[in-house]
């Protein structure tokens, strides 16, 4: 597999050269093929922990459920310094906010948005959902196709996530450009342009929300306290900017993921409106199976002091990274993992990471999901990629392909 | 303003208020007491908000849905008759007064 190898990287001593499997996960051409079928294959053949080095450094790979759900429970061993691997200026440096916080001060942070995202503050946006996802397949039902990811993918949740920010809708187009240009440049001034007017913009709106408040999530972020003190610009900056980069590509990644299956199953689609007619709510369990199908995501860690783990010997120091889509496809949590089967019994799946960190959007784009779903299958029952596509991915932390065009 | 009791693994009561509405969870994490994580923030998809209801209660609560009765399989300790996941327990004025066992672990 030829991978971009960082050619001053040298791997650490301990690590025993019969583990080091460069996999190039996010950048190397067998997985940028085919991404699922990628972490399918490391599932069922790689070694569960593995040493992997690739263009941002070499890290420990996990692929069990049990081993993933250890690295983000287990604060004491692993720790989220440095796990984050986004490009940022040393003269100005910034922490994401949660993610790069340890507890116990990072549940303060969440605390300020905990009523806001908590599944009863998120049902609150039901009817907005349905909507906004209306609205936009208003625009594409007649025309029999449309490009989903530019048609629905990408603005029903910038959409949403303008709403909840409290920012204007009449910004969803640019939003939707800049989290593209930050996340899918394929080019560094592509990125670095984005990057630059999402931080402009940002601070713009943190001022704006400082002398005006509401009770949207950035004049809450603004105006939070942490310990008694007011948080002061940069956490400001780095919560909302990490709530931009957390809350857009994931899930528009997730649903253009989703969406090129059901195009290509006409079948299970049939039968998810079947569902869906005789029994609602059955959605929550096909939403669940369909987002343990199709993680998008990876989470890491650096590991605090020595671990030994299925044999393995890691030292303070490693990085280690869950291949959170591969632990999805565990068989001893899932049995005939990649089936999908919507009547399996409820397991944590870890799509949305778990342990403190867990993911805090979880609830919306479980309901953003469900609620596109929902509204599509229901005008939209028949639909097919069209014919002569290549669907392309590019390398980058999340995972769905750049475009999905389809026709009905 | 209702009230829950929390008896620690070890023995230890807490007694708190938590508004009608709110859950069982939340008491918890609010009232910053310990042996309740709930690390998805209330969705069924961790098990981690473990507790057991006390005999004299579990007749007062609605039945768990099927989705809880799956999750609870992934509780870390030990699954009994009267396990529920604290954050499908909403207060009501008849759970006045509850008490609620933890388990040892979370996970």
């Amino acid at each position: 597999m030829a991978t971009q190898v960082r050619e001053t990287f040298q791997i650490p001593d301990h690590v025993p050269p019969e583990l080091v499997i460069n996999v190039g996960i996010t950048e190397s051409p067998e997985f940028l093929a085919d991404p699922y079928a990628f972490f399918r294959k490391l599932a069922e053949t790689h070694p569960p922990i593995f040493y992997s080095v690739g263009s941002h450094g070499g890290a420990w790979h996990f692929l069990k459920h049990d081993d993933a759900f250890r690295m983000l429970r287990d604060a004491e061993y692993f720790s989220n310094e440095g796990g984050t691997p986004f490009p940022r200026d040393p003269a100005d440096p910034f922490k994401f906010i949660p993610i790069e916080i340890d507890p116990p001060d990072h549940r303060k942070y969440r605390a300020i948005l905990d009523p806001v995202f908590s599944p009863q503050g998120i049902q609150t946006l039901d009817a907005t959902i349905r909507k906004l996802a209306n609205d936009l397949i208003d625009e594409v039902i007649d025309k029999g196709g449309c490009e989903f990811t530019t048609a629905y993918g990408r603005p029903l949740p910038v959409s949403i996530f303008l709403d909840l920010m409290g920012l204007p809708q009449a910004m969803r187009d640019t939003f939707v450009d800049w989290a593209v240009g930050l996340l899918h440049s394929t080019t560094r001034e592509g990125m670095a342009s984005a990057f630059a007017q999402i931080v402009a913009y940002i601070k713009q709106a943190i001022a704006e929300k400082t002398a005006n408040p509401d009770d949207k999530v950035i004049s809450r972020i603004v105006h939070g306290e942490i310990d008694g003190r007011q948080m002061d610009e940069k956490e400001s900056f780095g919560f909302v900017l990490f709530l931009f980069i957390a809350g857009l590509d994931t899930v528009f990644a997730t649903m253009n993921n989703m969406w090129l299956w059901l195009a290509e199953n006409p079948d299970r689609r049939h039968e998810i409106i079947a569902r869906m007619t005789e029994r609602p709510g059955d959605m929550n369990a096909i939403t669940e199976e369909m987002l343990r199908m199709w993680a998008v995501t990876f989470s890491g860690r650096t590991l605090r002091k020595d671990l030994e783990l299925r044999g393995v010997r890691m030292k303070a120091g490693d990085k280690v990274m869950s291949v959170l889509p591969s632990c999805n496809y565990d068989a001893e949590v899932w049995p005939n993992p990649l089936a999908v089967d919507f009547d399996r019994v409820r397991r944590p799946i870890l799509s949305f990471a778990g342990g403190v960190h867990s993911c805090m959007g979880a609830h919306l784009a479980r309901l953003e999901i469900r609620i596109g779903l929902e509204e599509w299958l229901k005008r939209i029952p028949d639909f097919s990629v069209k014919p002569g596509t290549q669907i392309e991915y590019r390398p980058g932390g999340v995972v769905g392909p750049e475009y999905l065009p389809l026709e009905w | 303003m209702p009230q829950v009791t929390y008896v620690a693994h070890g023995g230890d009561r807490h007694t708190v208020d938590v508004p009608i509405g709110e859950n069982v969870m939340r008491g918890a994490l609010y009232n910053g007491i310990d042996g309740i994580v709930g690390e998805c923030g209330g969705g069924l998809a961790c098990a981690t908000c473990h507790c057991y209801v006390e005999d004299a209660w579990a007749g007062r609560l609605d039945a768990p849905s099927e989705a809880e009765v799956q999750m609870l399989e992934s509780a870390a300790s030990e699954v009994k008759p009267n396990s529920r996941l604290s954050c499908q327990i909403a207060m009501t004025e008849a759970l006045d007064g509850l008490v609620v066992d933890l388990p040892e672990r979370q996970y």
